[in-house]
């Protein structure tokens, strides 16, 4: 079932009366639309966490999508503070050894381009968007991101703490 | 719950625990802000009783804009919490910030006003007033601040700091409105000290406690 906001809409009424039916493909639909989302923000090895993160989400905050609304900017909004807190997870972790191979394609659903996550990374000032796509996307260690940047090692790591600083503080602004 | 291997067997296990679920309503999480706003009035007017003004059915204006100002501060940020815990991407949570610049001209005019007549706005007699219209408008704003954090936790804000930020502002709003119907105080130094003081504090409160008790 294509993934469009009055199939889903729909689906998500039906989901919210108690109908598993409904429900699985909903959340199969979800799934899909996830994976394209996530698809060239995260590590691949980290895809499947995040979608399965995002769909226990979706699913203990179903009450909060109100049947007036449209659904795919609340899943979008769901999405993205599971990203960001994500890559701030990360970034507590110290994990910098990510893989370096991106998998995907370019076929995000078609949802306005103010949801995109691309869109939020473009809004930090470039050398922090840089750091965090190098480092945290991209899974360059930092002493590469220092290199392709210029900037210094400590400067790249304050970067990524400020970035993914705006990052949590702007997720519902845009 | 814990992460199954695969994404199929996670969606089967969310399928079986599928419940009906109740959708928050806006007006629903606006009812129950005012209503437990409403409670915390008729209990401490209950308690400490109208104003004597208010009582004989006169105003005072320096009151009258205070206490409206309050009232609007409250009203715009407790909408904004409600829309808060129902998250979509574009919505706007800045409404409350012009309401909360009105307001703030009432401590700035303290200020200025105790400033200009060279008193200070800690002189015993001061401070004991003050800090009653302190402790009880706090304490007249737990009920609100807790219906907006309860409100909050069934749903889903995507921004808890600020979320709890502004349902700190809010409460304090309402409970510094709410005493205000008593307090016989028309200064615009302790109106604009104390009263603001409350929302003040509990706008602290809520930035430092909401985020814990909110998580996702």
């Amino acid at each position: 079932m294509r993934a469009d906001e009055n199939n889903l809409a729909r689906l998500m009424r039906l989901s919210q009366q108690g109908d598993k039916q409904a429900y699985a493909t909903l959340l199969e639909s979800c799934q899909r639309w996830l994976r394209a989302y996530y698809s060239r923000r995260i590590a691949p090895s980290s895809l499947d966490d995040l979608v399965q993160e995002t769909l226990i989400a979706l699913h203990t905050k179903r009450a909060s999508w109100d049947a007036t609304r449209p659904f795919l900017p609340w899943l979008a909004a769901i999405a993205r503070y599971r990203w960001v807190d994500h890559l701030r997870r990360l970034y507590r972790a110290d994990e910098h050894e990510l893989h370096e191979e991106l998998i995907g394609t370019d076929d995000e659903p078609a949802v306005a381009a103010r949801i995109s996550l691309d869109r939020l990374l473009g809004l930090l000032p470039p050398a922090q968007g840089r750091a965090i796509a190098l480092v945290k996307i991209e899974g360059l260690s930092i002493a590469e991101a220092s290199e392709m940047t210029g900037q210094s090692e400590s400067l790249v790591k304050v970067n990524i703490h400020r970035g993914l600083k705006k990052l949590a503080a702007m997720i519902e602004k845009e | 719950m814990t992460m199954p291997r695969t994404s199929d067997a996670l969606i089967a296990e969310l399928v079986d625990g599928l419940e009906p679920v109740r959708p928050l309503r806006f007006g629903e999480g606006l009812l129950l802000a005012l209503g437990a706003a409403a409670v915390s009035a008729v209990v401490v007017l209950g308690i400490y009783g109208l104003r004597y003004d208010l009582a004989a059915g006169l105003v005072d204006p320096m009151h009258l804009v205070a206490t409206g100002l309050y009232l609007g501060l409250a009203l715009a940020a407790t909408v904004t919490v409600v829309v808060m815990g129902r998250p979509q991407v574009g919505s706007d949570h800045t409404g409350w910030r012009w309401a909360a610049a009105m307001a703030g001209l009432l401590p700035l005019a303290g200020v200025i006003v105790a400033a200009a007549r060279g008193t200070s706005v800690f002189s015993p007699g001061s401070m004991t007033m003050g800090q009653e219209c302190l402790e009880v408008g706090i304490g007249s704003s737990l009920l609100v601040f807790g219906m907006l954090v309860l409100w909050l936790r069934r749903g889903a804000p995507t921004a808890p700091g600020r979320a709890g930020l502004v349902a700190g502002i809010a409460a304090g709003a309402f409970g510094t409105f709410t005493f205000s119907l008593h307090c016989p105080a028309n200064d615009i130094v302790h109106i604009g000290i104390w009263h603001s003081a409350v929302v003040l504090a509990m706008g602290l409160v809520g930035r430092a406690v909401v985020p814990h008790l909110v998580k996702w």
